[in-house]
């Protein structure tokens, strides 16, 4: 009798023992499964540091993914951690009342010296902050270095120095720009670069409805946009290995997130290289700027009462964790206290310091949700035609579309 | 004692009260038994096909709302949006394409394939080969002829080959060429399977009338248009049916092969859908247009049931 007992102690005991061990493990929900294995080092790294496993689980494309989170919110069930995107769709998400404020944490982030308070702005909602960043990526144009140096150019500091070096590269039989509309969502790269570059005042408005898309400034991006392709600076569009191009040297300048520069370099090409630009401004006097993607990372309004859940997103934005994401990706959070990801990203923090560059929010989750997939798909078009002809159709199509939207809010 | 009392004592005597009642608990229990025997199937009817239909239907009256879920109820409102949006009027008119398409091309080169190798000897071979592409996914067959038709892919060199100049035809990229190019993809894979169920109806045919016709004078062409044409009537109106919902519903196709054309969403309804439901977050309007699909297929099956019936009474 004595033995069973002892033995049902043990039994119980090592069950409860075990408990915590099974409970601290928190999910991580996210539509990037081309990160699953990256995530989950990171998740490995937190369980050695904090105990908590961070557990991702992916879904298979985005829009999966919306409809999984909309559908939890709406009945009841709002997982404790997941990713989303900035901009209007992100306000959507917040408007729900089931995501967690996080100001407290980011006074932490913010006071331990290595978050500024830019990083922040693009969580914010309603004087709010919601989210911490999965990713905070600045869209760069990185270039093929040995290239440069082969033809005598210098990275260009002004629009007329980088039109120069693109007709140079053009006289060497070489493509000077990538750009393609693979998979569909690749359409407001250039277009929201030469807003940008060319009508900075204007780039937000078109966001919120001032500004016309068949207006003077859209129509001036989209003039330049087709001389610079009569020109031949740019790639086929109908090319389903953009990235691959560029591993091949089949383009000399690819504008893309820096998150870019990590593949390309675990893709093959010498880190030596790569040279990295924050495209120049096309007008004179314009403030320097950058266009940022971010992703945010999120918890539920419930998560955040839960310690574990806690600990899993302290450790996210430290710089352990910082560090971790970092060396797996090459991805940079806004952690300047951690370990710059590589050259790519510890060049560009060093252009916006000197520049004290303005960010703006890509133009893919400024604009609203309901007219991102149909606008991004008429920038498409052009890309396969890119006449004028059929920039004034997609201009009136697009307007058509921003204008239907606006006097339905 | 009258007439009536005699039977009644003599049923009671019978006691077929008692056997009614007996009856009656036999049937419940068979009753049950049967609803034990048939639940797996109810229950996955119910829960897998009846109420999402229902919750889909139900949802088309409300004003979903992103994160919140069921707004108020909006009447009509979904359906009214319809014709006023350019994406689906567009969608609507490449769906009837492609239901014209997806009956005339399968049919054609299937009925005609069936021709031939119906008596010709050693075809089991070709058959198999031609049926092949229909047991393949479709997703499958999307990614391997977005290759096919890809600016440096087979097609164009081919082409090339043929014409001795470069060829650089972006077929999935153009308006004028996209649908064409994915419904020839379409007969491709479904031809085969077109042919198979016309062999079978062929195989059915009796051959008296045939060979009387022979002996009659009758030429080829007067013997199938004639003779074999309407004895097939039942499986070719059999087959039309299931082009037509096939090239109503058609998805996976579009899906795979048109994800880098621009005009994607309006490729036809099934992913008009699609893009409102899942990438715009519409769902109750989404909901809308699957309740339209949904009806369309409905009628194309009711008619389907009353030319079945008419067929199979002028051939009997």
């Amino acid at each position: 009798m004595k033995i069973k007992e002892k033995l049902l102690g043990t039994a119980v005991g090592v069950m409860l023992a075990a408990a915590p061990a099974f409970a601290q493990e928190v999910q991580l929900f996210h539509d990037k499964g081309f990160w699953s294995e990256q995530l989950q080092s990171v998740g490995d790294a937190a369980a050695e540091t904090t105990g908590v496993t961070i557990t991702e689980t992916p879904y298979a494309n985005a829009e999966q993914y919306k409809a999984f989170v909309q559908a939890s919110i709406a009945s009841g069930e709002t997982p404790d951690m997941f990713t989303w995107w900035t901009g209007a769709t992100f306000a959507e998400l917040v408007s729900s009342g089931q995501i967690a404020p996080l100001d407290d944490l980011w006074d932490e982030m913010i006071n331990s010296g290595g978050y500024g308070e830019a990083s922040k702005e693009l969580f914010v909602v309603d004087g709010q902050t919601y989210a911490v960043p999965l990713l905070l990526a600045r869209w760069v144009v990185l270039y093929n270095k040995p290239l440069y140096a082969e033809l005598g150019l210098e990275e260009p500091k002004t629009w007329d120095e980088l039109m120069s070096n693109a007709d140079a590269i053009v006289a060497a039989g070489e493509t000077p720009f990538l750009a393609t509309v693979h998979e569909g969502w690749r359409g407001f790269i250039w277009f929201q670069e030469l807003m940008l570059r060319m009508h900075p005042e204007a780039y937000n408005g078109l966001n919120d409805g001032s500004v016309a898309y068949d207006g003077q400034e859209v129509r001036a991006v989209f003039e330049a946009w087709s001389d610079m392709y009569a020109k031949g600076y740019f790639s086929d569009p109908r090319s389903t290995e953009e990235f691959n191009d560029y591993v091949r040297g089949a383009g000399a300048m690819y504008l893309i997130g820096e998150w870019a520069a990590g593949l390309v370099v675990q893709a093959g090409v010498p880190a030596d290289d790569l040279g990295v630009f924050i495209m120049p401004n096309a007008i004179d006097d314009a403030p320097a700027a950058v266009i940022v993607e971010g992703s945010p990372l999120v918890v539920s309004v419930d998560g955040a009462q839960d310690e574990n859940v806690m600990k899993a997103l302290r450790f996210w934005v430290s710089d352990e964790g910082a560090n971790a994401w970092g060396d797996a990706t090459g991805n940079y959070i806004g952690n300047n206290s951690a370990e710059a990801p590589n050259a790519i990203v510890a060049e560009v923090n060093a252009d916006i310091a000197e520049t004290s560059a303005t960010a703006y929010l890509r133009w893919w989750e400024a604009v609203p949700p309901d007219l991102q997939g149909e606008l991004v798909a008429e920038m498409n078009r052009f890309m396969l035609d890119p006449t004028m002809k059929t920039a004034d159709d997609v201009m009136a199509t697009m307007q058509t579309l921003n204008a239907a939207y606006w006097a339905d809010q | 004692m009258d007439r009536a009392a005699k039977d009644k004592a003599l049923l009671d005597r019978i006691g077929i009260d008692q056997i009614a009642r007996n009856a009656r608990a036999r049937r419940r229990g068979q009753l049950g038994l049967a609803l034990v025997f048939m639940s797996p199937a109810l229950i996955l009817v119910v829960g897998v096909l009846l109420v999402p239909v229902l919750f889909n239907i139900w949802l088309s009256f409300t004003k979903w709302k992103k994160f919140t879920g069921f707004g108020e109820y909006a009447g009509f409102a979904n359906y009214e949006r319809m014709p006023g949006n350019p994406f689906f009027n567009e969608a609507l008119i490449n769906t009837a394409i492609w239901v014209g398409a997806s009956v005339v091309f399968p049919i054609a080169l299937g009925l005609g394939m069936a021709m031939f190798f119906r008596n010709l000897r050693g075809a089991e071979t070709f058959k198999n080969i031609i049926f092949i592409p229909r047991i393949l996914a479709p997703t499958a067959v999307g990614v391997l002829w977005f290759y096919v038709y890809a600016p440096d892919g087979l097609l164009n060199r081919g082409l090339g080959l043929v014409s001795g100049r470069d060829v650089d035809i972006g077929w999935l990229y153009s308006d004028a060429t996209v649908t064409p190019a994915i419904i020839a993809t379409f007969v491709w894979q479904t031809a085969g399977l077109v042919m198979v169920l016309l062999l079978l109806g062929l195989a059915a045919i009796p051959k008296d009338p045939i060979e009387a016709a022979h002996i009659d004078g009758a030429n080829r062409w007067q013997i199938f248009r004639y003779i074999t044409l309407p004895l097939l009537m039942p499986t070719l109106l059999m087959v039309t049916i299931l082009s037509v919902l096939a090239g109503f519903t058609v998805f996976d196709l579009l899906w795979v092969m048109g994800a880098n054309y621009p005009g994607q969403r309006s490729l036809a309804l099934a992913v008009f859908m699609y893009f409102e439901a899942f990438q715009k977050g519409s769902w109750a309007f989404g909901s809308a247009v699957a309740v339209i699909i949904g009806l369309v297929v409905l009628c194309v099956t009711w008619v389907q049931t009353v030319l079945q019936g008419r067929v199979d009474r002028m051939t009997r």
